[in-house]
């Protein structure tokens, strides 16, 4: 699983990270980083879904 | 907003309904993209036509108009069937001598992700003489400002705040846990997010009443026309120009530890913001900090306060809270509607959106489509998904939304933690207003308590 944030896309509402902040974390702006790298752990996969499916923007996509 | 009251009190004119029962449109078909090279073409399959070929000669921009007192108080309370009815008959609607209204989740987060059809500027009038920064900066100066302010409303530099915004929520719970029972909006709700904002700004305390009134001016005239409106909102917006000015020259003079000192010492493409820049995003904050919160909190402890088993919930897990927040956020949509204006012909589901004309981005239809959210109707703590649109969307996104959200989750820990019972006090109800929704007049009963002594400057 490979999860990627588009950051033309991100606007920092900040949804993924206060919902799941062991995959994602903040930059100085607020925008979405993301802290994984693969393979996931099956909390991480759940953490990766959970913050794309917040995402106002759509900007998260997880992918298998 | 202004002219949205027609949307918000909605055509509710029939009994509350209970869950929407009409067809769900099916899942959005896919991330919506910027701007493409091709016709642009929105969700619905609309297309944009005959670009506006000259200066922007369309509507007057929309304001906050005097409270619809004529309004029906049930639909005001339950603006939700309304939405619903309007999003299931007519997604697109055009209101006679008004605006035009997205209310379908992809047509709204279409118009808010194109801001180049659906433009910022001149999209609402508050009493401002110039553009609000930076909510009414398109693109591409948007994003200077932004890279500037986004920093200092990042999440990490509000947690700093946490421990100051907890102190003010107590003092203000301390003021009457005695008694218990409390009038919610004028004892809690209205003075928080007043007394955060003179706080972060480092403004005297003893200014709230005035930027009170002044908010009140702008978004809740106290009026009967619109015309009047107008007037009470430009006196208003040249108080608050007035009242920063000397502040503004006095932080260039005497750098504090306040936001103010930061906005004039910051700087853009090389040079400092200058003071019209600096009162342009102070006046923006004092707009879009101190109502909201006042109309989240009071329209979502009005929600618990009826529903006891929602409170209790809470009360029996505070690790509900946020997404508590975030759920009542949807389904009450205290910011119900958001200004923009048509750059170009732009088409959609069959409405000719005129260029120049203004059109109403319905947050709170948005937030209740079933093309987005499975069972919009429940109010469910334990969503998995909430693209809830009450801070908006695309690059106007709320730049005060963490300070907002961490507001809401203080004050919501500290009520559910120290007033756990509260209700509606017997034999009253609840007053919603029209236009940005809110309950002005919130009265609870709860078992007394005692006072903490937060320590916090009275």
């Amino acid at each position: 699983m490979k999860v990627v944030v588009d950051t033309t896309l991100c606007t920092g509402h900040g949804r993924c990270y206060a919902l799941a902040p062991d995959v994602f974390g903040a930059d100085d702006f607020g925008h979405c980083e993301i802290l994984v790298t693969e393979p996931l752990t099956e909390v991480q996969r759940a953490q990766a879904k959970l913050g794309a499916d917040n995402c106002p923007e759509r900007a998260i996509a997880v992918h298998d | 907003m202004t002219d949205t009251d027609a949307p918000t009190t909605g055509p509710t004119t029939g009994p509350i309904t209970g869950p929407t029962t009409g067809p769900i449109t099916g899942p959005t078909t896919g991330p919506i993209t910027g701007p493409t090279t091709g016709p642009i073409v929105g969700p619905a399959g609309g297309q944009i036509t005959d670009p506006l070929p000259g200066p922007d000669g369309g509507d007057e921009p929309l304001r906050f108009g005097p409270n619809a007192f004529d309004a029906d108080p049930e639909a005001l309370a339950h603006p939700q069937p309304g939405y619903t009815e309007m999003r299931e008959t007519t997604p697109v609607m055009r209101i006679p001598d008004g605006p035009i209204v997205l209310t379908r989740h992809d047509d709204v987060m279409f118009a808010l992700k194109n801001p180049e059809l659906f433009s910022s500027v001149n999209a609402i009038e508050i009493g401002n003489i110039r553009p609000l920064i930076p909510l009414q900066i398109d693109p591409p100066d948007h994003v200077k400002y932004r890279r500037l302010l986004d920093p200092i409303f990042a999440p990490r530099e509000m947690a700093k705040l946490e421990p100051k915004v907890r102190a003010l929520v107590n003092d203000l719970i301390d003021e009457f846990i005695e008694r218990g029972e409390c009038e919610f909006s004028a004892d809690l709700a209205i003075p928080l997010p007043c007394r955060v904002f003179l706080e972060i700004l480092g403004l005297p305390i003893e200014h709230l009443d005035r930027f009170l009134r002044w908010k009140d001016d702008i978004i809740r005239p106290a009026v009967e026309s619109m015309d009047e409106a107008k007037v009470v909102q430009h006196e208003a917006g040249q108080a608050i120009y007035d009242y920063f000015s000397p502040v503004i020259s006095d932080r260039r003079a005497n750098p504090r530890d306040d936001l103010i000192t930061l906005f004039v010492q910051a700087e853009i493409d090389g040079h400092n913001l200058d003071d019209d820049e600096v009162a342009d995003i102070c006046f923006l904050m004092m707009i879009a900090g101190l109502d909201t919160v006042t109309a989240t909190l009071t329209c979502s402890i009005s929600n618990l306060a009826q529903h006891a088993e929602r409170r209790d919930a809470i009360v029996a897990d505070l690790g509900l809270v946020p997404a508590a927040v975030e759920e009542l956020m949807r389904w009450e949509t205290p910011v119900p509607a958001l200004p923009r204006r048509a750059t170009q012909d732009i088409e959609m589901r069959g409405e000719t959106i005129k260029a120049g004309e203004n059109v109403v981005c319905l947050l709170g239809s948005a937030n209740i489509d079933p093309a987005e959210f499975p069972k919009p109707d429940d109010i469910d703590f334990t969503r998995s998904g909430n693209r809830h649109l009450s801070f908006g969307g695309g690059v106007h996104r709320c730049l005060g939304s963490h300070l907002a959200r961490l507001e809401l989750r203080v004050a919501m820990e500290e009520i559910h933690r120290r007033m756990p019972d509260y209700a509606i006090k017997a034999g009253e109800r609840p007053v919603y207003t029209s236009g940005l929704r809110a309950v002005e007049y919130l009265p609870l009963v709860f078992s007394a308590g005692s006072r903490v002594g937060s320590g916090s400057r009275a």
